[in-house]
């Protein structure tokens, strides 16, 4: 009994208080849009001196000129990790970017053809997610030559199967809908209909999926670059950054491996956050789930 | 809420089980980790590097052929003065036409399953390999004629051509019992006349030898040692807490303390070097008929290969890469009796800039880096993945030679992919051994592309391609000396490699444990095992 009033009650404070979910969510993008241009702008520009090789200022533990630190070569490890992590957004930009455009397109043309596009993006759904994700990663960059194209290519052409799903699902019960009929028998073509019915219905849940997979893209980058296969070990990259702390977490060099994985960290979750928030915005059913 | 703490607290779980699992390594079977515990007064457990697990044990097969006694001993062995001394044999005559080796052999040696070592032991050994080349890569034995026995204790070999290094190839390949022999047994559990039998070997785990009591030169004083296999970051983790009496650790952590430990640096032969191609750009057709692409714009110009040897200053390239640890090498070590060091000043930045404005490499843009007619002085140095050393050294020579306006961009990728691109850029070598053959496959000029990792630089010279016909042809075991230094000599003034460190093996040590430094051979290349070449004169301090 008192826990239905306490949800009650802390619904109601949602509601009316400063924090409501509107506020929330924007709070949540506006964290999340900052911290991301802050670092892309940040690693964009930066001169490679900032991080170049000094063997003078080898393993110096978090001070004031270096709050990360720096590694075996005197590399200051928060300008490296700053311009790694700009590294990754970059590719989980793209990456998010093609692959969503890649779901909208199959997704939306899967429901509204129906019959053999249907079953045939099925089926390519069906065989992507069949493969483990992290091993069709890692072929794929392997094949592309690895290095900053493959990661893009491998990361881009991976991520497209869920979203499709759910974009083709959605589709699927507008296209019964009374109005898309209508329109059908006044004479629309089915583009017209997808353009101004379709896209329309689809964009906030297709939104959703671009902000969910971003964090996605740039925590799939990391790891297979961690594993060898992406980006090679002399560009700066978190997943560079983080195998190579590994050979010196035996001897105590906590930081090298710690600051740049909450950078990473951070920047995942505070797009998780807004992904969330903003699921439960746009849409609102969910909050009975 | 709940699902993102949890989510929080996965991640931690990760990251520290990932720190934690370093010290995760597990006492095996009784007492087999003898560590620094009670009752492990004659017991220790070593690390050793990786290069036990990757083969067969068999030295039919190529296992332990370092030229030193372990399981099995060959017929000769080599000394810590880097010479040849009988091991099985107790002496031997070469004939004046170069072609015949008759070996004496010790009397009244038994192996390990207590038959007679005998001849007919060693003809079965080397009949064996002879007829099994292709499972045996480490011992060459395609000059061999024949070989036979003369009488009990007396064996002939008959080569097809006067080959030097034969004496080389008889310290690599160990005897197996003729008897006893068993192709797939001696995989695991080969039988030998050594100082150590094999009590346990899991591939990639463990191995647990026991002292050979009736080994022909007294029993070792340490009567189980255990080798395990893990990462080096895991047995350095280990030996932290005290599980290791002998640990291989890269020389970046030798600056490192450890309680009850102490740090040996082990003088060896090993030679880091950076190959420099030699040709020009353009395409090469070998004897296999594949055409390749070959060459390099700016190391095919010999004067810019000068500038890089006499410019580069080896001693704050060793003090930056390996914290030090390492001294300035030239060429090969004068701890081998065919070395011919060649000592030269380096870090002569100003002589270096002068030959380089000389020959045309001025830097007219500003940029720091040199240009001759439209060519930046620029190249690729490429060095495998798996490991970090060479990384770091040729880092720290590619930020060394910044200063003479040359520009080194350093890669990291996968051997395959290294033998392709030696061909057109630079890449980090290690070599070092007994057999003055080195010279041979680095030097030689009809390896290039032929086979793969030999003569990388794609060096060609007829006067050493010559000297080193002459070495190998040699009559006399000094003549081929000579002669092999000679090639030095020959070769010096093109430096188609950059030589840059004698490199030196780095163990942490238990205080308990003596490993014998006098007995110690000086280390040929070999990842940290040539340590346990004495190991059967090693004892625990009182």
């Amino acid at each position: 009994m008192s826990k239905q009033i306490w949800g009650l009650w802390s619904r109601k404070k949602e509601r009316d208080g400063f924090w409501n979910q509107r506020r929330k969510t924007f709070f949540w993008i506006w964290l999340a849009v900052v911290y991301v241009m802050l670092i892309l702008l940040d690693g964009w520009g930066m001169p490679p001196e900032n991080y170049g090789v000094d063997y003078g200022a080898k393993f110096i533990a978090p001070c004031f000129s270096h709050p990360f630190g720096t590694d075996y070569m005197g590399r200051d490890m928060f300008f490296r990790s700053i311009k790694g992590l700009s590294n990754s957004i970059v590719i989980g930009v793209i990456a998010s970017a093609v692959s969503s455009l890649f779901a909208l397109a199959l997704g939306v043309a899967a429901a509204v053809r129906g019959g053999i596009i249907d079953r045939f993006v099925n089926w390519c759904v069906d065989l992507c997610m069949g493969i483990p994700h992290l091993m069709l990663l890692i072929l794929i960059s392997f094949m592309m030559g690895r290095g900053g194209k493959g990661v893009m290519i491998a990361v881009a052409l991976t991520h497209w199967p869920e979203l499709t799903r759910l974009v083709r699902g959605e589709v699927l019960q507008i296209r019964s809908a009374q109005y898309v009929q209508a329109s059908y028998r006044m004479g629309k073509s089915w583009l017209e209909i997808t353009w101004q019915h379709m896209i329309p219905q689809v964009l906030p849940i297709y939104l959703i999926g671009v902000v969910l997979l971003f964090p996605h893209a740039i925590m799939h980058e990391a790891a297979i670059t961690f594993l060898g296969f992406g980006f090679s070990p002399e560009t700066p990259a978190i997943g560079v950054i983080l195998s190579e702390s590994m050979n010196h977490i035996a001897t105590g060099k906590w930081w090298m491996a710690v600051f740049p994985g909450l950078l990473l960290l951070a920047a995942v979750m505070l797009f998780d956050g807004a992904g969330e928030n903003l699921k439960r915005l746009m849409n609102p059913n969910s909050g009975n789930e | 809420m709940k699902k993102k703490i949890l989510g929080i607290l996965c991640c931690f779980i990760l990251v520290t089980g990932g720190i934690l699992s370093g010290c995760g390594f597990q006492k095996n079977g009784e007492n087999d980790s003898g560590g620094q515990g009670k009752d492990s007064s004659d017991r220790i457990v070593c690390y050793v590097g990786h290069g036990f697990w990757d083969g067969s044990l068999d030295p039919v097969k190529g296992g332990f052929s370092y030229g030193y006694d372990f399981i099995n001993n060959g017929l000769v062995r080599v000394n810590s003065q880097s010479e040849y001394e009988g091991d099985l044999a107790k002496s031997w005559e070469v004939s004046k036409d170069s072609l015949v080796y008759t070996y004496q052999l010790k009397e009244g040696i038994q192996f390990q399953d207590g038959s007679l070592f005998t001849a007919e032991d060693v003809v079965f050994t080397y009949e064996t390999v002879m007829a099994n080349q292709g499972q045996n890569g480490e011992v060459d034995l395609s000059k061999l004629e024949k070989v036979e026995v003369v009488d009990e204790y007396t064996v002939r070999f008959t080569l097809k051509e006067p080959f030097s290094p034969f004496l080389d190839t008889t310290a690599q390949l160990g005897i197996v019992p003729s008897d006893g022999y068993d192709s797939t047994v001696f995989d695991q559990m080969p039988v030998g006349t050594g100082p150590w039998k094999v009590i346990q070997y899991d591939t990639e785990q463990q191995l647990i030898v026991e002292a050979n009591e009736d080994y022909f030169e007294g029993a070792p004083k340490i009567k189980r040692v255990t080798f395990v296999d893990m990462d080096n970051e895991a047995a350095f983790s280990n030996a932290k807490s005290g599980q290791l009496d002998v640990v291989m650790v890269q020389p970046s952590y030798a600056v490192e303390m450890l309680e009850g430990m102490r740090v040996e640096k082990l003088e060896t032969m090993d030679v880091r070097s950076i190959s420099l191609p030699c040709r020009e750009p353009g395409t090469f057709t070998n004897e296999k008929g594949e055409t390749v692409e070959v060459g390099n714009p700016v190391t095919s110009d010999a004067s810019v290969r000068k500038a890089l040897a006499i410019g580069v200053n080896r001693q704050e390239v060793i003090d930056h890469a390996f914290s030090g640890v390492g001294r300035p090498a030239c060429g090969w070590t004068d701890n081998l009796v065919w070395g011919n060091t060649l000592e030269f000043q380096d870090a002569k930045e100003e002589e270096a800039g002068k030959l380089l404005d000389e020959n045309g490499w001025v830097d007219q843009d500003g940029d720091g880096i040199r240009e001759k007619n439209g060519v930046k002085c620029a190249f690729e140095v490429y060095t495998p993945s798996d490991e970090q050393d060479r990384y770091l050294l040729a880092m720290a020579v590619a930020e060394n030679v910044k200063d003479l306006g040359i520009s080194i961009e350093v890669k990291q990728t996968t051997w395959d992919e290294i033998a392709e691109k030696s061909y057109t850029q630079g890449v980090v070598w290690g070599f070092g051994q007994y057999s003055p053959m080195v010279i041979d496959n680095q030097y030689q000029s009809s390896h290039f592309t032929v086979q793969a990792y030999s003569n990388p630089s794609g060096y060609e010279n007829q006067k050493v391609d010559d000297l080193i016909a002459e070495a190998i042809s040699a009559n006399h075991h000094k003549d081929a000396l000579a002669a092999w230094k000679e090639v030095q000599t020959a070769y010096m003034e093109d430096y188609p490699y950059l030589y840059l460190v004698n490199v030196e093996h780095c163990y942490f040590v238990s205080d308990r444990l003596d490993i014998s430094i006098d007995t110690q051979i000086p280390h040929p290349h070999g990842h940290g095992i040539p340590i346990i070449c004495n190991m059967k004169d090693w004892k625990i301090k009182e």
